[in-house]
């Protein structure tokens, strides 16, 4: 059973994926959604980010928090080069690349 | 020349160059998917179905730890909610085509398509053609998407463990979140979720990120209602 629970999972992540971006492309234009409801849903990309990356950069489930980790100054070189550079590569190069050399440095 | 193939034809083309984008992404997250230990077979089955980068790599960790499958849910769901203002934006476009169509469309729609195609769709009159132009769109983006992730998770076996590639998928977020945050609001927003997630993290269950979610979401409109205020008074 272990064996198929994901892809069971999956099945579900696709409905749960496919009615939030037809919600209102499958429902016509029988359905407007209201101004007040558009505002307060404009945070959730931002919120949901911040509270699924900082664990990864700081410390997650279990573990301490260490403001120093080399992860979470891999993420600061890559938030530098995002705001300077349009290039999709280099952020995914300068933040392994950074992160690389911090650990072989701590080895 | 048929309408719909002419819009077919027109959509591809607008795309192109904007589709692009969408490599450097779809490796990472097939090179994050990998490293979090779904299998070649689990991978691809994930990217077809869900096919939608965020609420993948998002759900990674809570897949990873076996958190319960309402979680991994809401989480999805969450991660997605832009598009309900994308499909509220674009269901002009769709209204006079039939259900299945509006279906597909569903599946089809990215954060590209809408970017780059959104406003300008809803002008086109020919419903043929606008669909076409939709669907040429959405079809290369996602041909583009599963080609290139499947490099990321073929080639994910060929890189020794040590190197820590599921960071990949941390930094695909990360890259995502830096240009909402130019908007202050949503700096404030992206910080009180990222302190809460922390200070909750040991919340059984792993629901202190739905939690941090909830925090974020409040602090964001508390925020703006201050700063409207604020700009009232002057």
């Amino acid at each position: 059973m272990g064996e198929w629970r994901l892809y069971g999972i999956f099945a579900l992540m696709f409905f749960a994926t496919w009615l939030t971006r037809g919600a209102f492309l499958l429902a016509g234009e029988r359905v407007r959604l209201p101004a007040g409801m558009q505002r307060f849903l404009r945070f959730a990309p931002a919120a949901a980010l911040g509270a699924l990356i900082a664990p990864e950069l700081v410390g997650g489930t279990g573990q301490p928090l260490d403001f120093l980790s080399p992860r979470l100054v891999a993420a600061a070189a890559v938030v530098l080069v995002v705001l300077r550079w349009r290039n999709p590569w280099v952020p995914f190069l300068a933040g392994m690349g950074v992160l690389l050399a911090l650990q072989h440095l701590g080895r | 020349m048929s309408a719909l193939r002419m819009g077919l034809r027109e959509g591809v083309g607008e795309i192109l160059v904007f589709s692009l984008g969408l490599v450097p992404w779809a490796i990472a997250t097939g090179i994050a998917m990998r490293a979090s230990g779904l299998s070649i077979g689990e991978s691809l089955a994930m990217n077809v179905l869900v096919f939608a980068a965020t609420a993948q790599l998002g759900t990674l960790p809570l897949l990873v730890s076996e958190a319960p499958v309402w979680l991994i849910l809401a989480t999805a769901a969450i991660l997605n909610l832009r598009f309900v203002i994308y499909s509220a934006a674009m269901a002009p476009a769709f209204h006079d085509q039939p259900w299945a169509r509006r279906a597909l469309g569903s599946y089809l729609l990215v954060d590209v398509v809408f970017l780059v195609q959104g406003p300008g769709l809803l002008q086109e009159q020919d419903a043929q053609r606008r669909w076409g132009r939709f669907l040429g769109a959405g079809l290369w983006c996602w041909g583009t998407w599963q080609i290139a992730s499947l490099v990321g998770i073929v080639g994910a076996s060929w890189v020794p463990e040590h190197w820590s590639l599921g960071f990949m998928g941390t930094i695909a977020l990360l890259v995502l979140l830096v240009p909402m945050c130019r908007e202050r609001v949503m700096l404030v927003t992206a910080l009180a979720a990222g302190a809460s997630a922390l200070l909750l993290r040991d919340l059984p269950l792993r629901t202190g990120v739905i939690a941090a979610v909830i925090v974020g979401l409040v602090a964001g409109y508390l925020f703006e209602r201050r700063q409207q205020g604020v700009a009232r008074e002057q």
